[in-house]
Parts: C-alpha cells; sequence; structure tokens
C-alpha cells in the first residue's frame, strides 16, 4: 500500500481539469439553487451545449476555435432562455422537471445516429484545440513534468487548469460583487417568498431569468473548457449524473455561499480519487482473499462514487449546511 | 374596551390621535371631505384613490367577493372589517393582482388597472402585507427591510456589480430603515435573521418593509394580529400619522376598538357584498352591521 500514490492522485484530481469542469458547473448550480432557489436537475445540459458547440463549430464546420467557445456559450445561454421563457412562471417543480428532460433529450439527440453527420453522433466529436495551446508559457516538451511524485501535469496539462482556476476565481469574484448588491438581496427575497418580492415590486420572472442565464452560462463555460481538455466532446459524458454530482459538490462545500461551490468540487474529486486509488490499491494486496480481490475488480471506480455518496449522507446528518454554510440559516426552516 | 367604543356621535373625529401625539395642523382639513360623503354602500368619495365597478370572484359555487361599486378616498384611513370569509382578503388579492377577478374593472390613483400585475401595482405605489406574514427568513431583519426600498440603482444587474454607482443610495435607504426599525421597536434585532423574529416582530417587519416602498396606498391585512397592545397602539398611530401626510391606508381588521380608534371611514364587507359603509361611529349602529357581523350583544355594549 502505498499512500504516496494514493494522496498524489488524490490531489491530482482534486485540482485537475475536471475539478474546474465541477466548480464551474456548481458556481453556476449555486445561482441557480443556492441564491434563486431555482431547482435546476439539468446543469448538464448547460455544460453539454458549451462543448457541443465549441466542437461542432470547429470539427464540422471548420470555424476558428474561439468562434467555437462563443457559439458554445450562446448555445448554453440560448438554452436558459429557451428553458426559463415558458417554464420560469410555472410551479417551481415544473420548471425542475423541464431541465431534467431538457437536458436529456439534448443529450440522446445529439447521440442519435441521425446526427452522425453533424455532431458525430453516437461516436464523440473531436477537433484540433491547437488555438489554445499555441498560447501555452509552459514548456511542453516530451520530458516536462510539473509537481512531484503523482501530483504532477504536462505542461499541456498545467496551462489548462491555470486557465481554469483563473476563470474559477474571476467568476466566484464576479458572483460576489453581484450577489452581495440589492440586486443579489433581491434574488434571495424570491429564494424565500417570491410573492413577498412580487408585492414589493420586484418584477420576479425577469431576475429568475437574469439568474438563469447567468447560471446556465456559467455552466456553458465548463463545457467549452471540457471541450478544449479533451479537444473533443462524447455524448456519454453528459449524462444525468453530471448534474448530481455538481449537487453533491455544492452541498458538501455549502449553498448559498461564495466559496462553497470550488470547494465542493475540489473536495469531491479528492475523496472520489483517494477512495478509487485506495481501493486499487487494496486489490493489489497479496493479504487479501482472492474473492474480495476478484469483487474490486473493475469495481473501484463504482465504488468510489457510491462512497462519496456515502460520505454527502454523513454530511446531511452531522453538518447539513455544508463546509461553508451557516448553522443558524439552516435552522430556520423549521418554522 | 367598551368606553372606547362609545364614541360620541356629534365629535367630528373620535378617538383619532392620543393626546400624546398632537396632530399635525393639516388635521381636520384634510379628513373635513369625508365626513360629507352620505354612509351608504358604493357612496362616491370627493378625492378617491381606489375606485372599483363589478370586481366578481368566485371559487367554484362560492361568490368570494361581489362588489358592485366601491370607491376609496385618498389620504384617510379606510378600515375594512366582517365576518370571516366575508372575502376581505380575496378583495386585497383581486385588487394587489395576486388573484384574477372573474370581472369586473378598477383604477388605480386615476389609472385603469387593465392587466393587473403585482409586482407593477407596487410599483405604482400600491403596497399591500400578507395576513400570513411574509418576513424572508434568511435575511437579515435590516434587508429585509432594505429590500422594500423603491427605484433601487443596485437592483440593476448592470449597476450591480459596481458598488460605487449604488453606495449612496444604499446609504441612505439604510438610514431610513434604521428610522423604521427603531419605531417599530425592531432596532436591537437589526443584524439578526428574520426567522428568528417572534410572530408579532414579523408582523411589524412585514409593516416596516411595506413602509419602507414609499406606498401611495398600503393595505394592511390584520397588521395588529399578534403583536403585543402597546406596540400595536404605537404602529397604527404612526400610520395615521402618515395618512395625515397624505398617504391612503386600508386596512383588515377585526378589534373593534382598533377600528374605531383609528379609521375615518369603515367598509363591510358580508359574504363578498359591501353590506355597509361609513365613518365608524355610525357603522357600529348600523343595524344590517350589527346583524352580520358585531352581534346585539357587542353593539349593546357599545352603547
Amino acid at each position: 500500500m502505498d499512500f504516496d500514490i494514493i494522496f498524489g492522485n488524490a490531489a491530482r484530481a482534486a485540482f485537475g481539469p475536471e475539478a474546474v469542469i465541477l466548480a464551474l458547473a456548481a458556481i453556476g448550480l449555486n445561482v441557480h439553487f443556492g441564491f434563486t432557489g431555482l431547482l435546476n436537475c439539468g446543469q448538464v445540459g448547460f455544460l453539454l451545449l458549451g462543448a457541443y458547440g465549441t466542437s461542432v463549430s470547429v470539427a464540422t464546420f471548420g470555424w476558428s476555435l474561439w468562434a467555437g467557445v462563443l457559439i458554445g456559450l450562446f448555445l448554453s445561454l440560448a438554452l436558459a432562455a429557451a428553458l426559463g421563457i415558458p417554464t420560469l412562471r410555472l410551479n417551481p417543480l415544473l420548471f425542475a422537471i423541464a431541465t431534467i428532460a431538457a437536458a436529456e433529450i439534448i443529450r440522446i439527440l445529439i447521440g442519435s445516429t441521425d446526427a452522425i453527420g453533424l455532431t458525430g453522433g453516437p461516436l464523440s466529436v473531436s477537433f484540433d484545440a491547437g488555438a489554445f495551446y499555441d498560447l501555452n508559457p509552459y514548456p511542453d516538451g516530451p520530458q516536462d513534468r510539473y509537481g512531484v511524485g503523482t501530483f504532477e501535469f504536462t505542461g499541456q496539462q498545467l496551462w489548462v487548469i491555470t486557465v481554469g482556476w483563473a476563470l474559477v476565481a474571476l467568476i466566484s469574484l464576479a458572483i460576489f460583487l453581484l450577489v452581495r448588491s440589492p440586486w443579489g438581496r433581491v434574488l434571495k427575497s424570491i429564494r424565500e417568498d417570491e410573492d413577498a418580492a412580487r408585492s414589493l415590486g420586484k418584477n420576479v420572472f425577469s431576475y429568475k431569468m437574469q439568474a438563469l442565464l447567468i447560471g446556465g452560462g456559467i455552466g456553458g463555460l465548463g463545457g467549452v473548457i471540457d471541450a478544449i481538455k479533451t479537444s473533443g466532446a462524447d455524448p456519454n459524458g453528459f449524462r444525468p449524473q453530471v448534474t448530481f454530482f455538481a449537487f453533491a459538490a455544492l452541498l458538501l462545500g455549502g449553498a448559498a455561499t461564495y466559496l462553497g461551490p470550488v470547494l465542493g468540487a475540489v473536495l469531491f474529486w479528492f475523496l472520489r480519487e483517494w477512495i478509487e486509488s485506495f481501493l486499487r490499491q487494496l486489490a493489489s494486496e497479496s493479504w487479501l482473499p482472492a474473492a474480495a480481490a476478484d469483487f474490486l475488480d473493475g469495481a473501484e471506480g463504482i465504488i468510489s462514487v457510491a462512497m462519496v455518496g456515502l460520505a454527502l449522507v454523513l454530511l446531511m446528518l452531522f453538518r447539513p449546511q455544508g463546509l461553508t454554510g451557516n448553522q443558524t440559516e439552516l435552522h430556520l426552516d423549521a418554522r | 374596551m367598551p368606553d372606547e367604543l362609545t364614541p360620541n356621535p356629534d365629535s367630528p373625529r373620535p378617538v383619532a390621535t392620543p393626546p400624546a401625539n398632537p396632530a399635525p395642523p393639516s388635521d381636520g382639513t384634510d379628513i373635513e371631505p369625508i365626513l360629507t360623503v352620505p354612509p351608504v354602500p358604493g357612496a362616491p368619495k370627493p378625492n378617491p384613490i381606489l375606485v372599483v365597478d363589478n370586481l366578481a370572484r368566485s371559487f367554484g359555487g362560492l361568490r368570494a367577493v361581489d362588489v358592485d361599486h366601491l370607491e376609496v378616498e385618498r389620504g384617510v384611513v379606510t378600515a375594512l372589517i366582517g365576518p370571516n370569509g366575508a372575502g376581505k382578503t380575496t378583495l386585497f388579492n383581486l385588487l394587489s393582482g395576486f388573484d384574477r377577478a372573474d370581472s369586473g374593472r378598477w383604477s388605480f390613483d386615476g389609472r385603469a388597472v387593465t392587466a393587473p400585475a403585482p409586482d407593477q401595482l407596487a410599483r405604482q405605489g400600491m403596497i399591500r402585507t400578507f395576513q400570513l406574514t411574509k418576513s424572508l427568513a434568511k435575511l437579515t431583519v435590516i434587508d429585509n427591510v432594505l429590500l422594500g426600498a423603491p427605484g433601487q440603482a443596485g437592483e440593476r444587474l448592470w449597476t450591480a456589480p459596481f458598488r460605487w454607482r449604488w453606495r449612496d443610495q444604499e446609504h441612505e435607504n439604510t438610514g431610513r430603515a434604521e428610522e423604521l426599525l427603531e419605531r417599530f421597536n425592531l432596532a436591537h434585532m437589526r443584524d439578526e435573521l428574520a426567522g428568528t423574529l417572534s410572530g408579532g416582530q414579523r408582523k411589524l417587519l412585514e409593516v416596516a418593509r411595506a413602509l419602507m416602498a414609499n406606498p401611495v396606498l398600503i393595505m394592511l391585512d390584520e397588521p395588529m394580529a399578534g403583536v403585543n397592545p402597546a406596540l400595536g397602539q404605537s404602529l397604527m398611530r404612526h400610520i395615521t400619522l402618515l395618512a395625515h401626510e397624505g398617504m391612503s391606508v386600508v386596512f383588515i381588521e377585526h378589534a373593534m376598538d382598533v377600528v374605531t380608534g383609528i379609521s375615518d371611514w369603515v367598509v363591510v364587507l358580508s359574504q363578498g357584498r359591501i353590506i355597509a359603509e361609513g365613518p365608524p361611529w355610525k357603522i357600529i349602529h348600523d343595524d344590517e352591521v350589527i346583524d352580520a357581523y358585531l352581534g346585539r350583544r357587542r353593539a349593546g355594549e357599545a352603547r
């Protein structure tokens, strides 16, 4: 059992591009759910359109990467508008259902064989993200590695996560500036009681729409980074559980806080990778009975997700406000 | 209580403002016109802020509101009374746009209300409170009140991130909000979350928040329910003062001593219809009101 490797892998996942993407998804969800009270169960749909908007623009239409990035962001904003205009005036639960359904419909359409010519269909689409890596300031020879032990990145990876975490920091700052203002006060009042907000002259639909667009756009940016990181997109990467991973990260870190979604995303990937690495190491221990090793073999990933779920259950029991949340706020629900 | 219910029918304005709080000099001159109005249902008023025509709303077979004509005078305190289920709150909901009328039309502040939207009516100055208090539990008390301030630059997405664009206005609003909290005995709770307040305090908070919006017409749905009497009195005294400054007030209330104490005009609703209206000292002797609402014994006491 080599704990250096286990911790190295976990740290690598916690600061790697996957955590950046999850953090962006969770920040967007925090704007929807944490601050405005919109139960968006289809955040993955925004990521999907961000990723496919970028990939298809470059791969299928041959446009430049930067045009692709803009199209990816535009498509995720368009999804927010298309979802919000008909459903935000309705019962909040209908909104939740509409979001999860929309995300799945888009994924199935994009992944269907009829769409092969446009999106690659069930096959993944791939493109050349060279325009992004051309800007990479880190030496990126075959021997160049940054980090210690298994916590190391290639120059290209380091460039992706540098840009990624810088965006996370910038967006978190922007959200902080927005939410501490009177504008943020209106969002929270809508979360608490939208009729009260209406009775004081606030246009609730307009504020919900603004929140939906902002959070959806941030999710879309996560998708764009996903596309650049993998130089492509695959429909299987955008299953509904991505939304729930984002919820898990948000609740772990603390909803309606500024740093909660970021901390949560880092912790989510750290735990997930730590447990998976641990189990993989465990499976190769000679003292383990053969039956147990057989059971573990290949199931490490599934078990680690289940363990993260368990951690979430324990967190809800013992620290339901999340890591950074405020204890007193939570108890106010018991009115 | 009985002696407060015994107004002298000759006095023009019974128990209006307690002596501790001298009425502004304008008192008497701007209240006078309402006294010339005949006390009959649907009576036209000299300077109405709200004019309602043929307003109806049914729930299934129940006709909850069925008002032929109602005018609410500007700058006075109007009480809306009636038995439980008379349609008082439904009438509030219709007028403020929180419920859709089956038929009827009304105008507010001289403008016909064609497509009633609650937020739009509120921005025009019609601010209502709710019978079941809507305090925003996870906002602080001061934030609850600040939310009421109208025309905030910082509530626009494009200005919100730039603090210097709204700091001065926020500062001004905070000063006003603190004054209101002081007046309603909530100043010590300023930075607590509203969810930690008691029921009566939430009621006061909601009224403070509504007043923060600088209403032209404030509609209070049982503002005194659960508020301790002394504080309730100070609340109502404050509201009468505001009425003297030109704000119009409509409030729903069951306690008759409050109604006779501070209202200039009383509208009685029963089974959705207006069965009587008039100055309080006349209303409490109205036979139909006694039968429908006050009851013989109570009215006997009042006599």
